[in-house]
């Protein structure tokens, strides 16, 4: 055998990279729950929207399709405040499961409006540096993910500090942990609702930017699979925990790698709502959330 | 109230949409018999609707090439009539498909019907078809699960395409004939080394199909190819990468990938790219696609791949002109290229043609009886003996398929291919890229 | 309850909805498009409601598909190996789904309602990839099987027969519910519903409640999925598909959750408006509006379509005042 650590850290660095848009998405996903209390399974359109406005600057504009992390960034976090404001805002507090639902009405209406502009075709675009990639011993490292990984922790650090050193950021964490006590306290609450829906379709923009960066291939029906995963992540890492995102975010991304590796890749989708279901067996509330109510 | 009054005012268009649907369904006249309806069963939406599309706009150029020459001469009416395509669209689920067939039968009284793409989707209408008997060629199906099958009576329905087992002995007997010695000889092997193949396969009737169809082949025919792995995916992967990093463990000689178009561009990239697999994929004829040459760029270098109808590598003979004044019409009209589930609906729809006239009547039977005796000659695509005729067992035409090689041309620094099997076709040698690793045992 | 009451127009409308039910097949004769439709919308209103069983309960799914392709894997499977006729394997069907369904109940009961969307989410995509993969000996992986269908296409008019038998059985289903409903059981479920905590107060232990209302719910979508599939006369792993774990969802909401008429009325309104945009030729703009027109329901009509002759009395009675 060639090493079978080599080929193994080989699996584990896909992981790491696949880990990274998860983590984007379930940031995203979990700061919106944290503030909100609503889950929004159109999530993933977000991302699918990030790749063909970068697909879109990229073909028209010939930038370094990094660069148009700038762009696509600000696109969706307006994309995300009209969003919350239209459909979001006027059901907070009614139905349970309301959220749920219209997200349903809104997937259909971002998938199909993409198809209407772009053809449901599918597209790629080609990064400036996809020729590069960089040999560790056994392991084969293309310079494109290696800065994937790096814009990703990045992204995560300014997010943190955001909202840790910020006026801003301590009003949404302030709304995140008690949204009544920060009313009373003189936030902004439905402020914080669309600016934290915002930054959430922000960094899910984000994720499809570096989704297309990497080469991966995008229509317009792409969005829903990851969502839905970033979604089984944060109740996996526990609603409202962003460690637990982070961790749950890798954990998948390893998770279904290795399952490809061992099991065949039909098992890739499958595995990570086992694991899923397996977690909430044992600990109802997720591995990282409190014991709520 | 604004808001309220928006919502009304939709509803109140949602209504008539109602209400038009009811005028639109409203069950039309019997034929006039001033013209031959074809129906055109195509995924106009849904996730097969490029297809879906490309089947549908080739179906309309044959039938206005046909108009334009008079239409089609039927003898019970002493007469040429035109063709009337009438489209159903199957929303490429097994519901729409029904819904869509049943409207083309009952609704618009079609004297023949054309198209189908996904199996799951033709199977579940292929039981009306057969209870109405309304003749269907279908171009796409490819799975033998839907033209053998013996619960229903199959015998209106006529497959104008190579099924899973005649595109897999194709591939490996192109691998045997060709690679497996090239390899042997370069890197001085013994003759009898056995190749050390990789199939790499969508988790779906298509890429099940093509992988039963090459392990039996090589375990009937006893070829010395040992299929090293078995790396399913899920239809639509677009991250290939821990499934090639497994592949090239197993030192495969060649990987054999039976993917959609969408699947095999990551595929290719992250093969040579991201996984250093400096080896041959050999894919299959569905790829044979400008997209595909245009997404892969010059990772696409001298991979192989089965095929039965070209952009770029048209075969020299009787069917080059056809197929490229197919092409030019097709842009001209379009703008763009025709793929190949175009191109077998374009020919469907001659078939159909050709056969009324040979019917001379456009009763059903006589139609059917017409297309199960049917010795047309070749149009676009290579056919067995050239003419098309569908087998007497499972009414399946015969193709004669052929492998092309690609190589990048530097005008537009896309790979472009050449055929290089069968010897009767070939336009050049299958050569060995430099790059080229065999896997070692 | 005002059923019995002869005078309610609700009881006028579903006598006059039944009617009309029964008497579509004289009006439209054995014309196989409008039968197929008819039929498929009866399929899926006993789909529908079974998935608007469970909100009675307070639950909600996102995998009914599951459900609805475990039923028809099952009673096909036993009516092909033991030759049974595909009506007494129908109940079968539903029996396996109902079983399968409390299992994954018990697994969620404790869950919040998220997490049992994502749960039953996940299972559905689970089972399709079991079935495809290392149940595929049985069930013929992707390549599916024939079926054979609910009336042997030998007998005349088996499409008309079929169109009854179904429609017999959605009726009966949808008897059922309503009874179960008016029960004692139909008030613990709405206790629970409304608030878990006082009803456990009361005494309710929701446990068994809402394993019930699960376990109904999947019984009856497996009865539709088994007549679905004898329906097609050909069973394929697609049936497990995002979208047809959708589609009941959005029936329901548009018919009005949480009332017995919602998932019929929906059902009808929208197979009906989906058709009629595909007759005008609309392809993605299809989608559009039936998207537009669920977003715009949940905010404006959350009581769905059946809610409309209450509202405009409410408007009129605002106005008079």
């Amino acid at each position: 055998m060639d090493g079978s650590i080599g080929i193994l850290s080989q699996v584990a660095f896909w992981g790491l990279y696949s880990g990274c848009i998860y983590i984007l998405l379930a940031t995203g996903l979990n700061l919106i729950f944290g503030v909100m209390k609503i889950v929004n399974f159109a999530h993933g359109e977000f991302l699918m929207l990030g790749t063909y406005v970068t697909f879109f600057l990229f073909v028209i504009s010939g930038f370094n399709p990094y660069v148009l992390l700038i762009c696509s960034i600000p696109v969706l976090i307006v994309v995300g405040i009209i969003v919350e404001r239209l459909c979001f805002r006027p059901i907070l507090g009614t139905g349970k499961l309301n959220e749920i639902f219209i997200s349903l009405g809104l997937i259909y209406i971002f998938q199909n409006m993409v198809a209407m502009i772009w053809t449901d075709e599918w597209r790629s675009i080609k990064s400036p540096f996809s020729d590069i990639t960089i040999s560790l011993g056994p392991l084969q490292l293309p310079l494109d993910y290696l800065i994937i990984i790096t814009v990703t922790i990045l992204i995560l650090v300014a997010f943190y500090l955001f909202l840790q050193k910020t006026a801003l950021g301590r009003a949404i964490r302030a709304a995140s942990q008690n949204r009544k006590g920060a009313m009373l306290m003189g936030i902004n609450v439905e402020k914080m609702d669309m600016l934290t829906f915002g930054i959430g379709a922000g960094l899910a923009g984000a994720a499809g930017t570096l989704w297309a960066v990497s080469g991966q291939v995008f229509n317009p029906y792409m969005g829903s699979i990851p969502a839905i995963k970033g979604f089984a992540i944060i109740i996996l890492g526990g609603l409202g925990s962003i460690p637990g995102a982070i961790v749950g975010g890798l954990a998948i991304g390893m998770v279904e790698n290795f399952t490809a590796y061992t099991l065949g890749g039909s098992w890739k989708d499958a595995v990570s709502f086992i694991l899923l279901i397996v977690v909430l067996v044992i600990r109802p509330t997720g591995l990282f959330g409190e014991a709520e109510e | 109230m604004k808001r309220e009054s928006i919502f009304c005012i939709f509803l109140a268009i949602c209504l008539t949409f109602l209400v038009l649907s009811s005028g639109c369904t409203e069950q039309q006249p019997a034929a006039q018999k001033g013209e031959i309806k074809i129906g055109v069963v195509a995924s106009m939406t849904g996730p097969a609707s490029t297809t879906g599309k490309d089947i549908w706009q080739s179906a309309e150029l044959a039938a206005e090439e046909i108009n334009a020459r008079g239409g089609v001469y039927v003898k019970d009416l002493g007469r040429s009539i035109p063709i009337h395509l009438v489209q159903g669209d199957d929303e490429s689920t097994r519901e729409g498909g029904q819904k869509a067939v049943s409207k083309l039968i009952t609704q618009d009284n079609v004297d023949l019907l054309v198209g189908g793409y996904s199996s799951a989707v033709v199977s579940a209408h292929q039981a009306i078809v057969a209870e109405y008997k309304v003749p269907y060629i279908i171009s796409g199906g490819s799975s033998t699960s839907v033209s053998h099958r013996t619960d229903i009576d199959t015998s209106y329905m006529f497959f104008h395409r190579p099924n899973t087992d005649d595109s897999g002995e194709a591939s490996v007997m192109f691998i045997n004939e060709v690679i497996r010695p090239s390899i042997n000889s370069k890197f001085g092997f013994s003759a009898d080394r056995k190749l050390r193949m990789a199939v790499i396969y969508q988790d779906s009737p298509f890429g099940k199909g093509q992988l039963d169809a090459v392990k039996n082949l090589i375990k009937t025919e006893n070829l010395p190819i040992e299929v090293v792995a078995e790396e399913p995916f899920k239809m639509g992967e677009s991250d290939f990468r821990t499934v090639l990093t497994s592949v090239k463990s197993k030192n495969p000689d060649i990987i054999y990938a039976v993917t959609f178009l969408n699947e095999l561009v990551p595929m290719t990239q992250q093969a040579r790219r991201d996984v250093g697999l400096n080896t041959l994929i050999l894919s299959i004829e569905n790829n044979d696609d400008p997209d595909y040459y245009k997404g892969v760029g010059s990772y696409g270098d001298a991979q192989v791949m089965e095929s039965r109808f070209s952009p770029y590598a048209v075969p020299k003979g009787s069917t080059e002109e056809a197929t490229r004044q197919f092409l030019s019409n097709f842009d001209k009209k379009y703008g763009g290229f025709a793929g190949m589930m175009g191109a077998a609906t374009y020919e469907s729809v001659y078939v159909a043609a050709e056969a009324i006239e040979k019917a001379g009547s456009l009763e059903k039977a006589k139609i059917r009886d017409a297309l199960a005796n049917l010795a047309m000659p070749q149009m676009m695509e290579i056919m067995k003996g050239g003419i098309i005729s569908f087998s007497p067992d499972f009414h399946e035409s015969k193709f004669d398929l052929y492998v092309v090689q690609l190589a990048i041309d530097p005008a537009s620094g896309e790979p472009r291919p050449t055929i290089v099997w069968p010897e009767n076709l070939k336009a050049k040698e299958f050569m060995l890229p430099d790059w080229y690793t065999p896997g070692s045992t | 309850m005002k059923i019995s009451n002869a005078r309610d127009p609700r009881t006028l409308l579903t006598a006059a909805f039944l009617v009309l039910a029964f008497l579509i097949p004289l009006f439209i004769g054995s014309n196989l498009y409008y039968l197929t439709i008819l039929i498929l919308m009866l399929i899926f209103i006993i789909y529908a409601s079974a998935w608007n069983f469970l909100t009675f309960s307070g639950q909600g799914s996102l995998g009914h598909a599951a459900f609805f392709g475990l039923g028809g894997y099952a009673a096909s499977l036993l009516a092909l190996r033991l030759g049974l006729p595909p009506l007494v394997t129908l109940v079968f069907g539903g029996a396996f789904a109902a079983v399968i369904g409390i299992l994954i109940g018990l697994t969620c009961v404790r869950l919040r309602e998220w997490f049992l969307a994502m749960v039953t989410f996940g299972f559905a995509v689970i089972i399709q990839t079991l079935v495809v993969s290392q149940l595929a000996p049985v069930t013929g992986g992707w390549d599916g099987y024939p079926v054979p269908k609910l009336v042997p296409t030998s007998i005349p008019g088996y499409l008309m027969i079929e169109y009854y038998l179904i429609l017999i059985i959605a009726i009966a289903v949808i008897l059922i519910f309503h009874y179960l409903l008016k029960s004692r059981i139909g008030l613990a479920l709405a206790a629970i519903r409304e608030n878990e905590l006082e009803a456990r107060a009361a005494g309710i232990n929701p446990v068994p409640f809402k394993l019930f209302a699960f376990g109904v719910s999947a019984f009856v979508t497996g009865i539709a999925g088994s007549l679905e599939i004898f329906h097609f006369g050909y069973i394929t792993p697609e049936i497990f598909g995002i979208d047809l774990s959708f589609w009941p969802i959005i029936y329901s909401i548009t018919g009005g959750l949480g009332t017995l008429a919602g998932p019929i009325v929906g059902t009808i309104v929208v197979t009906l408006l989906w058709d009629g945009l595909n007759a005008v030729g609309l392809t993605y703009a299809r989608f559009i509006i039936i998207g537009v027109l669920l977003v715009l329901i949940i905010i404006f009509l959350p009581r769905g379509l059946v809610s409309i002759p209450e509202e405009i009395q409410k408007r009129i009675r605002r106005k008079k005042s």
